[in-house]
């Protein structure tokens, strides 16, 4: 979806912005200076931060936080802005909680003075001023504290206030990132979370969860229906750390179980169309059944696929790519493709996206296949996934949109830019690949590139004309004489190289259609004037030719032909006076009647190459001369040269992705990532095993039956109530302002400060003693408990888990 | 990990950081990884991965209005997330500072813009981006808010500085409660004139072939609404198209919506939008529209195209004038919009449905019942090998092109008197760089050698290569094939029948190739050379000869090579060639899904805080805008 600023932009023209660009900066640069040279002396912010008018501190606030932002020096203010922390402005209060969270690690022992001030908040009326207060305490980064920390999330774990609870949630991670210590009180706080019934209190705490102990599955059982259930109406983000927590759940507790024959009621009539792709087993009367609740998710899922929030979407995609069956799938293509209408950033890691599903599931994309058509604005780095869709989902489309797409590369394989010249070729030699019935055009495609006075263009296409001459060299022989033809025309070496390489590699056909040896004598003429690379074709050539020849005519009389090779040898080894001797010495032999042209143009041949400059070329004619200086035994030159080439296959460029998340940072940066992908990735976990995954009744908790009520009303319903649930309260509220007090504030209402403020540390005092001497064992009951619960099964899950995370990590590492 | 955000820094034009908040760990400050960044080259994709900064980060960038937002993550985060949050930050600080996002403005607000950033994203998790959320936690600034009070932005009503209102305060507490019934809606919204705003905005993207077939059109649409209307209103906007409702369930395709929008009247009754707004402007859908939906399992091209009416079409044909280098644009614009053709107003007869006063007139200045195009750009954008353009000569408008830049520009007015519809041409005369002429004149040289040399034989051919070369692409395909074929034929068969004969007329010697045989010394009249000559002692000399006079290469030997063709100018030319134009255009009041507003209701049983008779102000805009949608190719 477009966003608001985007769209702005569009209805205004060029010319208003700019006006009120320039003159917003004009009149901006007045009200700075004047703000700079008017007041921004130390003394002066100082003074204003003393002051006792609310109106001033305010104002003096203002100043430091904008010298903050400046990265000028605003640590001298940091006591006389701590003075001000239990002001009963919000508005200050709110601006020195910033300056502190900012600071905080640079002064600890002043910001420890705010502390009890801060503490003091955690129970004030105003459940915003709480919720602030527990935000920033959180947020200060002074490991001494975290057990202040710890009391103040449980604290607000009860809270009255969703947005307390909130807060609560997301100093979570916060507090553990302070003492890791904590970990076991965190993982408690977080069980009372994950059972809100506010969907606004829940996304924080799944967020909370996977970053604090993602691996602690089993505390999701009990909440897995509610968290699916309240997934519609969570906020984007929300659903976004949902969605993905969901998703390795449903990995590690929905073991992938078929059916023979019957269909399961859930699934639709055309199922048995798909099923020998979903099933990798390609028994047709299998059927996936998928576990009622892993259908609740899916089903839910499809409710999203509406969502304007990009990160959303994929997220439902990989949902349904690793978890569902392809009907799902296919019904979250369109909105993905959809991501493309977004700004350009967002355009290219949904291509990248695009990519890794269509590299699985490419059929469904058709449909879209013309917004993937390469526009002249599209950035490099779009461009070629563009190109790489459309080779993908080639071999799916009706002939019609084929041509289109021939047509589509075709054209850019004829730009201007090198790159996306080199790129079209390829992946017009992918379409081939892909689709041997439309190889032929391709093929034709190709040669038609050749003439073409762009050098890159010409080597380009050669190197994929080559590629599938490989891929079926019999019905290709026709292709390599026109392409002999084409030696004519092209200077260009490495196109040269190639077409002299192909037709070394059809020197084997019978001579009836064998055209290899003339073309060699043909290439000899002008040896001396081809470029190195060429010239060693063209020796490769000379050698596979004399071979063939040798092999066609095994010489009759084994004694004769050997002496022959040795004597030239020993004249090779003379130096020049005495070779014209032994070119006199030659046409003697050639007059021998067994001494026959082939053998002549051979050595002609390694004379032209055993005087080049190049002592590469040089070495090679050695080594061919050696290799095939026996007539009579071949075999280990038949090795060399003519062992049977593995035919190349060019892969998506994609291919090295394929296996990582999708929506993953990893996708987008590949292999580049390192082995094991950036810092924190992790890829899906795999299947449970069927039996070993936990008992489904863990999920049915109770719930149930609120849930069941809950359910039968629509959002809109929903909303309704909420409406007028709201009017009524803030009717009241509005009657009663004044006596209301909040009911987390009730408790504390009756302690004088001092005592509030010595009680939580006698208090966390005590609790970090018995807790020092307790937390372990605590911890272990804990768990105990919870296993005995479970029946052993958890054992057993842990167990494979760890074993599937070390056969995942093994297979990345391979 | 799903969404790990570790900083987000903001840099002015100059790239000064101006803003630098740090959210969690300890990644690198904003001067240090800049220029890491800046070091990857120009077109940077929006997530880049540095390994060199220490810490290694991701780094996700968006940039908005001459400002370069980057937000850094040191794990493996979700990238959509931290691009949708960059576009969220940067349309709430729009909302708070202003449009359009200026460095001045946000260094005038640091303190707002502490605020947001503060509880936009705590400690890396993003948690509350809904602008209206954060209206009721961070207060407005101040002048902006009495500079933008006539403008009518939301919150312009909020007391200036920090004497919170009481019932605000009230209101908010109370929400904050219980939590917010709707989190996309304040509470307690208070309008003096209640206003509703729809502006559908289309951007359209066409690609014709060079045959002027049409490839692709595709108009993505948005539909931008602006509320400012008092308590809790609850909105129906009734959308149809040209068939009818529907059509348009078809029509609109993948739509999104604001979470506002209830999905459930959406599938049921295509094209009704139910939905209680946020306070202020909001996108509320997108959708888009295939002008030209083909089935993708069609083997023959559809028999019948669906007629596209477009205002604006670009044509360009290449390689014309004596040497090739001319290249010349045309433009037909049509500005004969199908359904406007008198002067009846189709909004107005419709809107008479609404419960209050029918004042659906399209706002600005395309607010005159037929539709008006504007801004209409011909970007066509030229090779780098080009060195300049020469004789620009435009029958309308005026052309621009700088050397050294990749686009020509040329700008059509259409705000004359008189009729704008018609064909407006550009012709232009291409200049390469100094290395191509040498080469030129290099290989014209060569070639001239090298036809010298060869004499007669392939002559014709190599004509014909030139011809086919500069004839249309898809016709040249064809015929190159013809050529290759016709004069291979005569040398393919002449080596067959050599080979055939050899094979034949000596079975004893399998060997095809004999350099006795008269017909290959036939074909090859002016080789030098004889093939082999077993005895002879001119390989050496030959290979000497050639040496000492390089530049003049022995003639391209035999028959069975087709002969270099002649690079002619024109052929060099070529190369310097456009392959494609582009037009951008905007139109006011017209949109190519024909997609309009029906009616837009109030519920009154289902609103609140509405008082008794007031009857909002209510406007609709059509624009549709096209940033170098219509291509052609050639």
């Amino acid at each position: 979806m477009e966003t608001i600023s985007r769209i702005s932009s569009m209805l205004e023209t060029a010319r208003e912005l700019t006006l009120e660009a320039a003159q917003s900066a004009a009149m901006s640069r007045g009200s700075s200076t004047g703000l700079m040279n008017r007041n921004l002396t130390t003394s002066h912010i100082k003074k204003l931060l003393d002051s006792r008018n609310d109106r001033e501190v305010l104002d003096g606030m203002r100043r430091v936080i904008t010298l903050m932002y400046r990265s000028e020096p605003s640590l001298p203010f940091f006591s006389a802005v701590v003075k001000n922390v239990a002001s009963a402005n919000l508005e200050v209060k709110k601006l020195v909680y910033i300056y502190l969270v900012h600071h905080a690690e640079a002064e600890p022992d002043l910001a420890l003075l705010s502390i009890n001030a801060i503490q003091k908040s955690l129970t004030d009326q105003n459940p915003h001023a709480r919720a602030m207060a527990l935000r920033t305490m959180s947020g200060i980064r002074v490991p001494v504290i975290s057990q202040i920390v710890s009391l103040a999330i449980k604290r607000g774990c009860g809270d009255m206030s969703p947005h307390v609870r909130k807060a609560a949630a997301l100093a979570i991670p916060k507090c553990y990132r302070l003492d890791p210590n904590t970990l076991p009180q965190l993982i408690g706080y977080l069980t009372t979370l994950l059972g809100d019934t506010q969907y606004f209190v829940l996304g924080p705490a799944v967020a909370a969860f996977l970053d604090v102990c993602p691996d602690r599955i089993d505390l999701i059982h009990k909440h897995y229906r509610s968290l699916v259930k309240k997934l519609v109406d969570m906020d984007e983000w929300s659903q976004i750390s949902t969605l993905r927590l969901l998703t390795f759940y449903a990995r590690q507790c929905f073991p992938r179980k078929t059916q023979k024959g019957k269909q399961a009621v859930s699934e639709g009539f055309y199922e048995d169309e798909k099923v020998p792709e979903s099933n990798s087993d390609g028994n047709g009367d299998e059927v996936l059944v998928l576990d009622p609740d892993l259908e609740f998710l899916l089903r839910t899922c499809k409710l999203l696929l509406q969502n304007r929030n990009s990160a959303v979407i994929v997220s439902v995609v990989r949902c349904f790519l690793y978890l569902g069956t392809p009907e799902y799938l296919d019904a979250a293509i369109g909105p993905l493709v959809a991501l493309l209408r977004s700004p350009q950033d967002t355009q290219h890691v949904a291509l990248y996206n695009i990519v890794a599903v269509a590299l699985k599931h490419p059929k469904p994309f058709t449909r879209y296949a013309n917004h993937f058509l390469v526009h002249a604005v599209d950035p490099p780095h779009i461009w070629r996934l563009k190109l790489e869709v459309l080779t993908l989902i080639f071999p799916h489309c009706g002939l019609h949109l084929k041509g289109v797409i021939l047509s589509e590369l075709e054209h850019f394989s004829q730009s201007t830019d090198p790159d996306l010249v080199r790129e079209s070729v390829r992946a017009i030699g992918r379409c081939a690949q892909s689709d041997p019935s439309t190889a032929d055009h391709c093929l034709s495609v190709l040669l038609g590139q050749i003439t073409s006075l762009d050098d890159n263009l010409v080597s380009e296409s050669l190197t994929v004309v080559r590629h599938l001459i490989q891929q079926d060299p019999p019905s290709h022989e026709k292709t390599v004489i026109q392409l002999v033809k084409h030696l004519g025309l092209t200077k260009n070496a490495d196109a040269r190289a190639t077409i002299v390489w192909l037709v070394g590699e059809f020197a084997g056909v019978e001579p009836e259609r064998n055209i290899a040896a003339d073309i060699l004598r043909i290439l000899v003429q002008d040896f001396a004037n081809e470029s190195e690379a060429v010239k060693q074709q063209i020796i490769l050539l000379g050698a596979k030719v004399y071979l063939h020849h040798l092999l066609r005519n095994p010489p009759k009389e084994a004694p004769p032909p050997e002496p022959k090779p040795e004597r030239i040898v020993n004249e090779w080894t003379e130096n020049e006076e005495e070779r014209k001797e032994e070119a006199g010495d030659e046409e003697k032999q050639s007059d021998e009647p067994e001494e026959d042209r082939m053998t002549l143009l051979w050595r002609y041949l390694l004379l032209l190459a055993r005087y080049d400059s190049s002592y590469d070329l040089r070495d090679r004619a050695r080594l061919y001369k050696a290799l095939l200086a026996s007539p009579s035994s071949t075999q280990l030159a038949n090795l060399l040269l003519l062992a049977p080439k593995p035919v190349p296959h060019a892969p998506s460029p994609s291919e090295t992705r394929k296996d990582l998340l999708v929506g993953s940072s990893t996708l987008v940066v590949g292999p580049d990532a390192g082995m094991l992908g950036l810092k924190g990735y992790q890829n899906l976990p795999d299947w449970a095993e069927s039996g070993q995954e936990p008992d489904p009744r863990l999920r049915e908790n109770e719930i149930r039956p609120e849930f069941a009520e809950k359910s039968s009303m629509t959002a809109g319903e929903r909303l309704d109530r909420a409406l007028k649930e709201h009017e009524s309260s803030v009717a009241t509220s509005s009657r009663h302002q004044n006596g209301r007090v909040g009911v987390g504030g009730s408790s504390s209402k009756g302690k004088s400060l001092d005592e509030w403020l010595e009680e939580p540390e006698t208090e966390s005092e005590e609790e970090t003693e018995t807790e020092e001497e307790e937390t372990d064992s605590e911890y272990e009951e804990v768990t105990d408990d919870e296993e005995t619960d479970e029946e052993e099964e958890t054992d057993e899950e842990y167990e494979t888990d760890s074993e599937e995370q070390a056969q995942s990590t093994g297979l990345l590492r391979q | 990990m799903s969404g790990q955000i570790d900083a987000l820094y903001i840099y002015d034009e100059q790239s000064n950081p101006i803003v630098e908040q740090v959210y969690r760990s300890r990644p690198p400050s904003a001067p240090a990884i800049l220029p890491l960044y800046l070091a990857h080259a120009a077109p940077r994709p929006s997530l880049l991965y540095i390994p060199g900064a220490t810490p290694p980060v991701t780094v996700f960038s968006v940039v908005q209005s001459n400002l370069l937002f980057l937000a850094l993550s040191e794990v493996d985060t979700e990238p959509l997330l931290v691009l949708e949050f960059l576009h969220r930050v940067v349309d709430v600080l729009e909302d708070f500072v202003g449009a359009p996002l200026l460095s001045s403005k946000l260094q005038a607000n640091y303190e707002v813009v502490a605020q947001l950033l503060h509880e936009m994203c705590d400690a890396g998790i993003v948690c509350n981006t809904e602008p209206n959320a954060l209206q009721e936690v961070v207060e407005m600034p101040g002048w902006m808010g009495k500079l933008l009070g006539g403008v009518g932005l939301p919150g312009s009503s909020t007391p200036i500085l920090g004497q919170p209102n009481a019932l605000k305060q009230s209101m908010a507490s109370a929400a904050a409660a219980q939590g917010p019934a709707i989190p996309w809606r304040k509470s307690g919204v208070r309008h003096t004139s209640n206003e509703l705003y729809v502006d559908i905005i289309e951007s359209l993207s066409v690609t014709i072939a060079p045959s002027g077939r049409l490839l692709s059109a595709i108009s993505s649409g948005t539909i931008a609404f602006t509320a400012k209307i008092s308590g809790v209103p609850d909105l129906l906007l009734s959308l149809t198209a040209p068939g009818g409702q529907k059509v348009l369930g078809r029509k609109m395709d993948l739509p999104v919506f604001h979470p506002c929008v209830r999905l459930a009247r959406w599938r049921e009754h295509p094209g009704e939008l139910s939905f209680v707004p946020p306070d202020g402007r909001f996108i509320l859908a997108g959708y888009e529209v295939d002008l030209l939906p083909i089935d993708p399992g069609l083997d023959q091209p559809p028999s019948h195209m669906e007629k596209l009416f477009l205002p604006a079409i670009v044509d360009i044909r290449r390689s014309l004038g004596p040497t090739g280098s001319d290249f010349e644009v045309r433009l037909i614009l049509n500005t004969n919009f199908p359904g406007y053709s008198s002067f009846n107003r189709p909004g107005v007869g419709r809107s008479g449905s609404g419960t209050s006063t029918p004042s659906f007139l399209g706002g600005g200045s395309g607010n005159s019942s037929t539709p008006a195009l504007e801004e209409v750009v011909v970007t066509v954008p030229i090779p780098k090998s080009v060195r300049n353009i020469t004789d620009m000569q435009a029958s309308r408008g005026e052309a621009l092109f700088s050397p050294g830049s990749t686009s020509l520009e040329w700008r059509v007015p259409t705000k004359d008197a008189g009729t704008i519809s018609g064909t407006a041409t550009l012709r232009c005369t291409v200049v390469g760089h100094y290395l191509d002429d040498d080469l030129e004149e290099e290989v014209e040289e060569l070639d001239a050698d090298a036809n010298l040399l060869q004499g007669y034989y392939d002559a014709t051919n190599s004509y014909q290569n030139a011809e086919a070369d500069t004839t249309k692409r898809k016709v040249k395909k064809k015929k190159k094939k013809k050529v290759v074929k016709k004069s291979s034929s005569r040398a393919a068969a002449a080596a067959a029948a050599a080979a055939a004969e050899g094979s034949a007329s000596s079975p004893a010697d399998p060997l095809p190739l004999t350099s006795e045989d008269p017909e290959l010394h036939a074909s090859e009249p002016q080789l030098p050379i004889p093939p082999i000559q077993p005895s002879s002692p001119q390989p050496p000399q030959s290979q000497s000869q050639s040496q000492k006079q390089s530049p003049t290469r022995p003639p391209p030997e035999s028959s069975i090579f087709l002969t270099a063709p002649r690079k002619t100018k024109t052929q060099l030319n070529a190369t310097l060639m456009p392959t494609s134009a582009s037009v951008s255009f905007s139109v006011r009041g017209w949109l190519p899904s024909g997609i309009k507003v029906e009616s837009l209701n109030i519920d009154p049983r289902r609103s609140r805080g509405l008082g008794e008779g007031v009857k909002p102000y209510k406007g609709v805009k059509y624009i549709c805008v096209s940033r170098k949608g219509v291509e052609r190719r050639c």
